[in-house]
């Protein structure tokens, strides 16, 4: 139950900063990637630079995760073929379509009729790999952490 | 003030702490698409029992519906370039936004993760997979959008 509760206000936060920041908005997007505006590289930036520090405290310290049994470490992913095909697949729908999926379900909450597409196109795109059984390509991180959530739910 | 542009020092640095929040908190790695990815995989197994990433994700949805009433208005009006070379009735947008979707999707399965997974919690992890994946799929989407710029 809290593992969601705080799953749904991590995401509450990430969605407000992505409507606040204009990121909802295809020509905020569109006027990064032509260069005409660096907010959208400066915001990257300090995200990730803010993300490095907390990160690298974390994997210093090794504590204990706060709602799961288990301790905050993590192996990363060696690069691969698929990070470059896939990151080209991506790099396409998101110039085009001025959208990646986060601020597509901001949009959608927005009640922006255009996002519906996107959104079907992304949950079919996403639907259609997991139907061909390729291989799970989401970080090992991540299947620790969806095993031992629903153990921890229960509490 | 809602309307207003956040400065990216205050915005960036918010998206960078829920990155870490998710690692301290579940020892996860915070990505939309893993949302996405978890909610489709429930539901097509007939479950609405998702973990933490499902409900992230529905937390960005409630998060836009909660915005759109406090400003009292949606962000944006049209939809960029495409309402602008469009009208509004075309096709072609649907069919455009449809193959995009595509596109996005399976493109950011393939490659492990999106602009969150890989662009924010990747390359905050210092991960050479995430960095590589944000470099190509940066650079991939400049191009593409600077052929828009200069086609349309």
């Amino acid at each position: 139950m809290l593992n969601r509760a705080s799953g749904l206000v991590i995401g509450i936060v990430f969605g407000a900063m992505i409507c606040w920041t204009g990121m909802i908005n295809p020509d905020v997007i569109l006027g990064a990637l032509t260069f005409q505006s660096s907010y959208l590289f400066l915001f990257m930036g300090s995200a990730v630079g803010t993300g490095a520090l907390g990160l690298f405290i974390l994997r210093k310290r090794a504590p204990k995760a706060v709602l799961v049994d288990a301790k905050v470490a993590w192996k990363d992913d060696p690069p691969a073929r698929r990070h470059v095909t896939g990151s080209l697949m991506f790099g396409v729908g998101w110039g085009i379509a001025c959208v990646c999926p986060g601020p597509i379900l901001a949009q959608l909450g927005q009640g922006i009729p255009w996002a519906i597409y996107s959104f079907v196109g992304v949950v079919a795109g996403v639907f259609i790999y997991l139907r061909r059984g390729s291989v799970e390509t989401e970080p090992a991180g991540d299947h620790a952490a969806a095993q031992a959530a629903p153990a921890a739910a229960v509490n | 003030m809602l309307q207003q542009q956040l400065p990216w020092f205050i915005g960036g640095p918010v998206m960078g702490l829920c990155v870490v929040a998710a690692r301290a908190l579940f020892n996860g790695r915070l990505g939309v698409t893993g949302g996405f990815s978890e909610i489709i995989s429930k539901v097509s197994r007939g479950s609405l029992s998702f973990d933490w990433r499902g409900w992230f994700a529905l937390g960005i949805v409630v998060a836009g519906v909660g915005f759109a009433l406090l400003a009292g208005q949606q962000s944006f009006q049209g939809y960029g370039w495409l309402t602008r070379t469009f009208a509004e009735s075309s096709i072609w947008i649907p069919v455009i936004l449809v193959a995009s979707g595509l596109l996005i999707g399976f493109g950011a399965k393939t490659a492990g993760g999106c602009t969150s997974g890989n662009g924010l919690s990747g390359t905050s992890s210092l991960s050479a997979s995430g960095i590589l994946s944000t470099c190509v799929f940066f650079g991939t989407a400049i191009v593409v959008a600077n052929i828009i710029q200069v086609v349309i």
